[in-house]
């Protein structure tokens, strides 16, 4: 099948979102699409996939011009997508989420669930693909629940596969591996569209890579035409960041002392963990999303309280405080989620920025705020760590993710405690503003600070720590210093629990 | 700015309508004719001799607006308070007995028996708090279910052991004469209404400038948000009741004072000033200049309907049906705009 989007132009409101972009997308061939968040890579896919209508421009397949009105019509036409998060039903099996929605039928409308399970059973071996069609979803790996989301495409014969950061949730080898299965695709003459931020990946697997920025198309090559280099600065619309500096310092005493801590939240426990945390020194927590971090960090910024074990913050034992006595022991917290854990975005910039700090003298007079120092100091945040706002009254919605999420960085680093911690400080933000944000962690670090960094971007964890240690399962699966950090090796333990189960 | 202005604007005249479209089609299935009944709604709503009506419909409104800051206290802090029916209740009540049987000069006995039913209030509040807090109970849930006891409770009160048997009604005996809230000057007002209107503005003082209200309003907007920053969210949500549970049981106090003189069964109940507080809170999104607008909005369609009844013969009802339209469309308003919030604070595309 060929594809091909002509001119479309989306937008939202007064924002132009996707600006006269034209691709084709042709049978056997990998196309990788990459770009920056809000580049429009993804809004180009859901037009093609007609999630989202253009507000111009056609789409044509094998030089046949549709307008899809749901994206059923895209998939009765041969499209597929996988999208970043899965839609799957965790208490139905393998097969009844697969054939949901295009079950084959006996007479009076049961389910013929031997023929969708000979159906599957050829698609899957065709394809090289391993997977026990009676499992319940619950029961299975991230990765695991990827292919069944591939194969539930596949089922709906579609020839050209979307799919929407397939990494993101991946360790390496889990990566290697759909990758033979995405070239096996390609064999077989299936059109591939590959979104993505992994230059590296995008070398290793396509055939053509499309570049977008700010809703534009910057170059759409063969792999052959192009480097990494040219690619990346057509991402970033300039030179690349130098890359990050640290200096040698012995790290000093230790600010962070965790000992055996358990911790339950969301029926998963986590557990029991120990480490520390030294001033001058960044400790990197790698792990797949979903093994533990979110339990064992709210444990130790005082959201909830430890089953077991103790932390100790500058030798003051705080684990049963709570988090206002967590903080004042000399701890910063940059969580993951700015939109309802990091902010309140439905109230103003200068709001956002003093929270913690309105009962210091500085900002309160008698019972009343004084809502001047607010401003005024959130006019110093936004210099200082480049916040790009229409001024410190602004509601925080009004951000962009990357300035949202530098907006709570400098909140909590201007504290300067003794510890920070911080949880994917940099998930969903632009480049630039990542380069920014991991500058600022490798001062503080510098500047005799401890740093605790949980996050589930690898390469972010490997470049950053002076120390590393992988989560899997709720428990520390191993640990590795800076110089014998290997992204393989690491890989190896992030799924030390999935891997006997794995089926491909 | 203009285009987003009238964005906005769009969606109200269709809103408007629709309302009176229904309106319409309801006044042509009782039999109404359509000129009289609206004038005399008008009338009753905003006119009469010496604008008796207008007065009666600033007194009820005074009390709409009471309940509507009460909720609004706990609602802009994320905390869904809608027991302050009970809380009214019980502000009323105490404040009629402390009336009817504390001894004393007039406006000190006044004064006292204003601050037992803030008391009365705030404390039947914190109970819903206290079941939240220690026993799991969800606010929403607790607070609802103390209405019932709370009325069951005046109800027993005002029936048997403080009953003025002689009047043949449920009903305490009147409180001295001397507690009564005087009329302000030149009308058939009491000075109930000041006492609202100085509540409305310390609720805008408060959001806006205290400490306190800060903090309450970033548990409101988000909760994990106040949590992971380490506001004392337990302190916040019992002072925070408390503030919300005070005015209610303020605005029974002034029901007795200014309107009643006495604490009769149903009285506070009956009227639903607690509900349509409620409602006249989410009209208006919450935002507290808009909250006196609309409590008078709903004051006047009920006194109104009751005048349409009267001159034009259209039944009560139809008013109320259509209040009921509009608390739809408001309900429709609301799940709206929370989609339109979500949509624009994604932060990529």
């Amino acid at each position: 099948m060929q594809a091909e989007l002509s001119d479309i132009t989306v937008r939202f409101g007064a924002l132009t979102a996707v600006d006269h972009v034209s691709l084709r997308f042709s049978a056997g061939e990998i196309h990788a699409v990459v770009g920056e968040n809000g580049a429009g890579k993804s809004t180009v896919m859901n037009v093609l996939f007609g999630l989202v209508r253009p507000a111009a421009g056609s789409i044509s397949l094998d030089g046949r011009a549709h307008v899809w009105r749901t994206p059923q019509d895209a998939i009765a036409h041969g499209l597929g997508m996988v999208h970043q998060h899965f839609m799957l039903q965790d208490s139905m099996t393998v097969l009844e989420n697969i054939v949901l929605g295009a079950e084959p039928l006996r007479p009076f409308g049961f389910v013929d669930f031997g023929a969708a399970r000979r159906r599957l059973a050829e698609i899957a071996s065709a394809y090289g693909i391993g997977v026990d069609v009676a499992r319940r979803v619950a029961d299975l790996s991230v990765s695991e629940r990827q292919i069944v989301e591939i194969l539930k495409v596949l089922y709906r014969e579609a020839e050209l596969l979307i799919l929407d950061e397939p990494t993101a949730v991946l360790t390496p080898q889990e990566t290697g591996r759909l990758f033979g299965i995405l070239r096996n695709f390609r064999q077989s003459g299936k059109a591939i569209v590959l979104i993505t931020h992994k230059l590296d990946e995008v070398m290793q697997i396509a055939d053509r890579v499309s570049v977008m920025r700010g809703g534009k198309l910057i170059a759409s090559t063969t792999l052959g035409e192009t480097s990494k280099t040219e690619i990346a600065r057509g991402i970033i619309g300039g030179e690349l960041p130098a890359a990050l500096k640290r200096a040698d310092t012995a790290p000093g005493e230790v600010v962070l002392a965790v000992e055996g801590l358990e911790a339950r939240g969301r029926g998963r426990a986590a557990g029991p963990v120990s480490l520390s945390v030294r001033r001058g020194e960044i400790v990197g927590i790698a792990g797949i999303s979903g093994n533990g971090q979110s339990q064992l960090i709210e444990a130790l910024v005082g959201m909830r309280a430890p089953l077991a074990g103790r932390v100790v913050v500058l030798g003051r034992d705080v684990t049963s405080a709570d988090v206002a006595r967590h903080r004042a022991a000399g701890l910063s917290y940059i969580p993951a989620d700015r939109q309802r854990v990091g902010l309140a975005l439905q109230a103003r910039i200068s709001e956002n920025a003093a929270i913690g700090r309105e009962t210091s003298p500085a900002f309160r007079r008698g019972p009343f705020l004084r809502r001047d120092a607010m401003v005024r100091f959130a006019r110093q945040l936004i210099e200082r760590y480049a916040i790009k706002a229409a001024g410190p009254n602004a509601r925080s919605a009004s951000l962009s993710g990357g300035n949202k999420q530098k907006l709570v960085v400098g909140r909590e680093l201007s504290r300067d405690t003794p510890l920070v911690i911080a949880e994917n400080p940099t998930w969903g933000v632009d480049i630039g503003a990542i380069d920014f944000i991991h500058r600022e962690l490798i001062r503080m670090r510098d500047s005799g600070h401890a740093v605790l960094l949980i996050s589930t971007e690898l390469d972010e964890v490997i470049a950053l720590s002076d120390r590393i240690f992988v989560l899997a399962d709720g428990r520390i699966a191993g640990e590795f210093s800076a110089a014998t950090a290997d992204r393989l090796a690491i890989g190896a333990l992030m799924t030390s629990r999935d891997q006997p189960r794995q089926a491909a | 700015m203009d285009t987003a202005f009238m964005r906005r604007l769009g969606p109200w005249v269709a809103v408007l309508a629709w309302i009176f479209g229904i309106l319409l089609v309801l006044m042509l299935v009782v039999h109404a004719h359509f000129g009289e009944a609206l004038s005399g709604f008008f009338n009753s709503a905003f006119g009469g001799r010496n604008l008796a009506y207008l007065m009666a419909t600033l007194s009820r409104t005074t009390l709409i607006v009471g309940m509507a800051l009460s909720s609004m206290f706990s609602f802009r802090a994320g905390l869904f308070n809608i027991g302050g029916e009970g809380q009214l209740v019980a502000g009323g009540m105490v404040a009629a007995l402390v009336g009817v049987y504390l001894p004393g000069w007039g406006p000190l006995v006044l004064v006292c028996g204003i601050l037992a039913g803030m008391a009365a209030g705030a404390a039947w509040a914190l109970l819903a708090g206290v079941m939240q807090s220690y026993l799991g109970v969800p606010l929403l849930i607790g607070s609802l279910l103390l209405n019932y006891p709370a009325a069951y409770i005046a109800s027993y009160l005002v029936g048997h052991p403080f009953r003025d048997v002689a009047s043949g009604l449920p009903q305490t005996f009147q409180v001295q004469a001397g507690t009564w809230l005087p009329f302000i000057p030149g009308t058939r007002l009491d000075v109930g209404i000041v006492a609202i209107i100085v509540v409305a503005v310390g609720a805008v003082i408060y959001a806006n400038n205290t400490v306190a209200g800060y903090r309450a309003r970033m548990n409101g907007l988000a909760p994990e948000f106040a949590r992971a920053s380490g506001l004392p969210v337990r302190p916040l949500l019992f002072q925070t009741l408390a503030i919300s549970g005070a005015v209610a049981g303020l605005v029974g106090g002034l029901a007795v004072f200014g309107v009643s003189h006495r604490f009769t069964d149903g009285m506070l109940v009956e009227p639903l000033y607690a509900w349509t507080g409620i409602i006249a809170v989410l009209l208006v999104g919450m935002v507290p200049w808009a909250v006196p607008i609309s409590g008078f909005f709903f004051a006047a369609v009920e006194t109104g309907a009751a005048g349409m009844e009267r001159t034009a013969n259209v039944p009560q009802q139809v008013a109320l049906i259509m209040q009921a339209v509009i608390i739809l469309f408001v309900a429709g308003r609301i799940s709206g705009a929370s989609l339109v919030r979500e949509a624009e604070d994604g932060d990529g595309l």
